[in-house]
């Protein structure tokens, strides 16, 4: 009871943040057309700050200018009117503001959090891999676009240098990657039976994330109503 | 006393044969349970994943989601099937990879699941299109093919996965923009005006998908001839 009403900056549990991301994408989307939702994505984003780190919330605003603008602007200038400018604008708004709540969380503690409300580990297992694999595999493009190069072909853009420089040799080597980490991850004791197994360093709901969520709500009913 | 050693050696001889004789059969007897129980596994239409399937496949959704990676800036065009057109190549070459490798049902739900993690903030509608897309999809093969065995089982479901989607979105938007009484208007800024130019997007979706999933097994066939994935 002591913890529940502690507040923790940029720690909002995992789930519910997830559901928060999503409720915001999903009324947006819906909403789009209506410049009530642009005062609602202000509002929602100005209360982020609170909850999350701010870092993550400044990176967001830089794509929301970039692409957000870019959208506006081809948007008015198509239909030649302001409101379908402000419908695009919202419907990216609606992405980069919705994904704010899901990019500040760690794929650990998503995966702890899933573990504890004992979800099947295949998923939690695979969720794990998807989000921290990115850069492994960014790295392995690049070593084998460099191989490419050493072996004289410079462009992917012919189709039979693409099929036989880089995806035999990129497909060969993920499947080792594959191989090894499967093996890697068995000799940790990970398996997908439903066996017992202990969950350190658990998530618990606090009273900050029933009050993020419930503002969401809150600002949803307010931007429906006036 | 002579007799007797040569009586006790006997019977030690005839012991030791008989035991060996049982070992033998009860080796015989295991090996047999085994290929038995192999060759039900491999008549199983609905297989196990192991742990070595589920980061193949999770490594392949990666894959997937890195290459389509713009989709978010696509998706807000108001064109029909401009998402698929550019995600048909990505979307149907892994898939049909990673279901050539990991020859079980459901393993087009697992790539689909774990793309639409992260794909969930994207784009959260193709998220679920894809999902029922593949469960569709997988049904349908296991219905016509009776599993993953035959290439072409991968083939089609690869090909298929993807156009699957475009129903579906467009069943969404007019469920979706209902709400807000703009139905006709979002649905018509989906479809376009022109019926023709939709039903020509949807066949150059089919077609590129076949390609990508004809790619993906082409691949896995090579890899499986230089002994790179084992069947």
């Amino acid at each position: 009871m002591k913890n529940f009403f502690s507040y923790k900056y940029s720690s909002l549990y995992p789930l519910i943040a997830i559901v928060g991301g999503l409720t915001i994408v999903i009324f947006t989307l819906v909403f789009a057309n209506d410049v009530k939702c642009t005062y609602f994505l202000i509002t929602v984003y100005l209360m982020m700050f609170l909850f999350i780190d701010y870092k993550v919330c400044l990176k967001s605003l830089i794509y929301l200018i970039i692409i957000g603008g870019l959208f506006f602007l081809i948007a008015y200038l198509v239909s030649d009117r302001l409101d379908q400018g402000v419908s695009m604008l919202n419907r990216v708004a609606a992405f980069s503001v919705g994904m704010i709540p899901g990019v500040s969380l760690g794929p650990d503690r998503l995966a702890r959090n899933l573990a504890q409300i004992r979800a099947p580990r295949s998923l939690t297992i695979g969720m794990l891999i998807v989000f921290s694999f990115m850069p492994t595999l960014l790295n392995e493009s690049r070593r084998v676009k460099e191989g490419m190069k050493a072996r004289g072909s410079f462009t992917v853009l012919n189709p039979k240098i693409l099929y036989r420089a880089f995806l035999i040799p990129f497909i060969t080597r993920i499947v080792d990657i594959s191989d090894t980490l499967s093996l890697s991850i068995e000799t940790r004791g990970f398996d997908l039976h439903n066996k017992n197994y202990s969950v350190y360093k658990k998530e618990y709901i606090r009273f900050f994330d029933i009050l993020f969520i419930l503002l969401i709500v809150l600002c949803i009913i307010l931007a429906v109503i006036l | 006393m002579k007799n007797k050693r040569e009586n006790f050696d006997n019977l030690v001889k005839t012991l030791s044969k008989s035991s060996e004789e049982n070992q033998n059969s009860e080796k015989i007897s295991k090996n047999e349970e085994k290929t038995v129980k192999i060759s039900e596994e491999n008549y199983k239409i609905f297989q196990k994943f192991k742990i070595k399937d589920i980061v193949f496949l999770a490594i392949i959704s990666c894959i997937m989601l890195l290459t389509g990676a713009f989709m978010p800036l696509v998706s807000n065009i108001p064109i029909f099937g401009i998402i698929q057109i550019c995600l048909g190549l990505q979307f149907s070459l892994f898939p049909a990879i990673g279901m050539m490798k990991v020859r079980k049902p459901g393993a087009l739900l697992f790539m689909s699941f774990f793309s639409g993690i992260v794909l969930i903030f994207m784009n959260t509608i193709m998220f679920f299109c894809l999902l029922l897309c593949a469960l569709i999809a997988e049904a349908l093969t296991i219905l016509i093919f009776r599993g993953y065995k035959s290439d072409w089982a991968s083939f089609f479901a690869a090909t298929l996965y993807l156009p699957l989607t475009l129903p579906f979105l467009y069943l969404w938007y007019k469920f979706f923009y209902s709400f807000t009484g703009e139905e006709g208007q979002a649905v018509s800024a989906f479809i376009g005006s022109d019926a023709g130019t939709a039903i020509g997007m949807c066949f150059a979706v089919i077609a590129l998908c076949a390609v990508g999933a004809f790619i993906g097994v082409i691949i896995t066939r090579e890899l499986k001839k230089a002994g790179v994935i084992k069947k």
